[in-house]
């Protein structure tokens, strides 16, 4: 049965990049290179590997300004078949609850496009504001059931979707009607690395750009007037925290060095 | 002439791509490959399935129908991560000698070997060397004679690149592989009697010698003997006659490669070299702070900034060539220049900064070190440093000041 998939990708300062701050303590965005966010590579790849298995079609979704084209072409190199840019000035200070709600626009409207959808696919959270959000909350928005943390997909058949979610201390497994959304964490997807053709043929492929309007988005909803999350102020965090490395042929010994550094700092050992 | 140094953007994802590939597969094991002297044969398969070995030829053999300039800039991204310069000669042999292969192969010989080298399945190498004979091919004793519908060769090749690779099917690659072999086909004709053969190392009637190379310990070093060894017709590369000139055709892609890979290993060099004399103090102060120092690091830098633009004029060059605005000569001699100067300053380059780490680099697990040994190597690999200086001295007095045959 071929499977209809979206996945929500977030272009992201490169986390390799050094990153520019301005004045006013916010990243200088236009002076860096956008990638994929690296957490949402997982769930590209597995989008990939169930259309390679089931066949169907993954469609991108981003929501990002229009110069972030570029960075999904990586996405596109490692298999997904076209993209969404969602892309507006309208969009500018959106929050996480802004932003499900714009993105779940696009996957409704791209749903409507495939006749039919089974699965949304994202990371489990961005490299860059790490809140992990977006995929429940667009779950919300679409009135559909979501995973978070899933390790991987075993199955997918009859309407339902078999998966396995990272719990403290082990793991769940769990069926859940489709269409769903999962975030998928990055344990069993390791990200392929394109062939040098694949990434030649992604610059072919489509990435069509959406404004507000084009997915009737209320204006109301997005943006900063959209968002209740409000930015009071932004600083560098400094950790002056400082590793130590006891080091004894003796592990008692180390042992003994460590917990007398402990109570040193007045930390309570117990019994 | 227009002087462009910007990248498209299909170069760029081409350059991420590998670059990816080469911090994650090559980097973190490039001092093994000269440790166990052999590249693990994973990381040659999964350049395989990346596409490295097809970027030259046409896609309808199977490539991905890169101009030199852009295989170049793949380069760049195997040098940077791998010092030993394996993966580089790994790389760069087939790229210069595969496509000449290509290009004046037959229409069957396209379909028979190109194909597979362009799908990662079969490694192409060159070999003109002999025990007698180097830089004077024209001393070769390499013979092959007309029998039937093929030819039957004889003769031994030396110091060959490659030779294990190719002679071992389904370890590196799937089906081992041959090299572009210079022989006489009428020795009376002297340089224009030469012709160019592709011989698969996979034959048993040939014996394989390994040598115990000094560097680049990674790709195999060594000699083949060819006791009348048969080969078929259609693996004859060009005319009978043109195997000299077409040679000269190779020597310059490989020049032209060899150059950027001396100019970047260079700069790689004197990078990590930076990071370790930021780090390391001397009379109360990093020693990077030392003007002695800085004085040394800055001409490297500028020699290996020019040689670095000096490469990319000689693979344009090429691209010029394939593109027919540029004539053989020219390009031969923009290529000898590139190589004759980027090796040079490669090596003083890597020299300085092996002795900025003190006694603490001198040990075979440091990259510098062993990019040393590699380099070296370019004192003759493909081409002599003298042939070089013959070949530019030519091209700018003129034919008729060439030394004669005595």
């Amino acid at each position: 049965m071929p499977i209809s998939v979206v996945v929500l990708v977030k272009p992201v300062v490169d986390p390799k990049a050094v990153v520019k701050f301005r004045p006013d303590g916010t990243i200088d965005r236009s002076a860096v290179k956008l990638v994929v966010n690296p957490y949402d590579k997982y769930a590209i790849e597995a989008a990939v590997q169930l259309k390679e298995k089931l066949g169907g079609r993954v469609v991108g979704v981003a929501m990002a300004p229009p110069h972030a084209a570029d960075s999904l072409r990586e996405a596109l190199a490692m298999g997904v078949d076209e993209f969404i840019l969602l892309s507006d000035p309208k969009l500018a200070g959106s929050d996480t609850l802004a932003t499900s709600y714009a993105l779940s626009a696009v996957v409704r409207k791209v749903w409507q496009k495939l006749g039919g959808l089974d699965l949304v696919l994202c990371g489990i959270e961005s490299s860059d504001s790490n809140t992990g959000h977006i995929g429940p909350e667009v779950g919300e928005w679409l009135d559909i059931p979501s995973v978070s943390y899933v390790d991987s997909i075993l199955e997918v058949r009859d309407g339902a979707a078999l998966v396995k979610r990272l719990i403290e201390g082990g793991y769940a497994l769990m069926k859940v009607k489709l269409p769903a959304v999962l975030s998928v964490a990055g344990t069993s997807y390791q990200p392929r690395i394109p062939t040098l053709r694949e990434v030649l043929a992604a610059r072919r492929k489509q990435i069509t750009v959406w404004s507000t309007a084009d997915v009737g988005i209320d204006p109301s909803l997005v943006g900063l007037a959209g968002s209740p999350t409000r930015v009071v102020r932004m600083w560098r965090v400094e950790i002056k925290r400082r590793g130590k490395i006891f080091s004894d042929s003796d592990v008692d010994k180390v042992l003994e060095k460590f917990f007398e550094e402990l109570r040193r700092d007045g930390v309570s050992l117990g019994a | 002439m227009p002087v462009d140094f910007e990248i498209t953007k299909e170069q760029e994802d081409l350059k991420a791509t590998v670059r990816e590939f080469a911090e994650k597969y090559i980097a973190p094991r490039a001092v093994e490959f000269d440790e166990k002297q052999a590249v693990p044969p994973e990381v040659i398969r999964e350049m395989s399935r990346l596409g490295l070995f097809g970027v030259v030829y046409p896609e309808e053999y199977g490539g991905l129908g890169l101009d030199p300039v852009t295989a170049g800039l793949i380069l760049e991204e195997i040098v940077r991560a791998d010092l030993t310069f394996s993966l580089a000669v790994a790389y760069l042999v087939p790229a210069s000698w595969g496509y000449v292969a290509y290009k004046y192969g037959s229409e069957e010989f396209r379909d028979d070997v190109i194909r597979k080298a362009a799908g990662g399945d079969l490694w192409v190498g060159i070999a003109t060397t002999e025990p007698g004979a180097g830089s004077d091919l024209a001393g070769i004793s390499t013979t092959a004679r007309r029998d039937g519908d093929g030819y039957v060769v004889t003769g031994e090749k030396a110091y060959i690149s490659g030779v294990r690779e190719a002679r071992e099917k389904g370890v590196w690659f799937e089906l081992g592989g041959g090299h572009v072999t210079l022989t006489y086909t009428d020795k009376s004709k002297l340089h224009r009697g030469m012709t160019l053969f592709f011989i698969p190392l996979t034959d048993p009637k040939i014996s394989v010698r390994l040598e115990k190379e000094f560097g680049r310990k990674g790709w195999s070093y060594g000699s083949f003997v060819l006791d009348s060894v048969r080969v078929p017709e259609k693996y004859r590369i060009g005319e009978e006659g043109r195997g000299f000139y077409i040679a000269m055709e190779g020597f310059d892609h490989a020049r032209a490669y060899i150059a950027l890979a001396c100019a970047v290993g260079g700069k790689r060099a004197i990078e990590l070299a930076a990071d370790y004399i930021k780090q390391r103090r001397a009379f109360g102060e990093p020693i990077a702070t030392f003007q002695g120092v800085q004085f040394q690091l800055a001409d490297n830098w500028a020699r290996l900034e020019a040689a670095h633009s000096l490469a990319y004029r000689a693979l344009w060059a090429l691209k010029m060539e394939q593109e027919g605005k540029l004539g053989r000569f020219e390009v031969t001699k923009i290529a000898a220049s590139a190589k004759l100067f980027a090796v040079q300053a490669a090596k003083a380059a890597i020299d300085d900064a092996l002795r900025w780490f003190g006694a603490y680099g001198y040990t075979e697990e440091n990259l510098v070190a062993l990019a040393m040994k590699a380099v070296k190597s370019y004192d003759w690999a493909e081409g002599s440093l003298d042939i070089m200086r013959l070949i530019v001295a030519r091209e700018v007095l003129g034919r008729e000041y060439v030394a004669r045959r005595r």
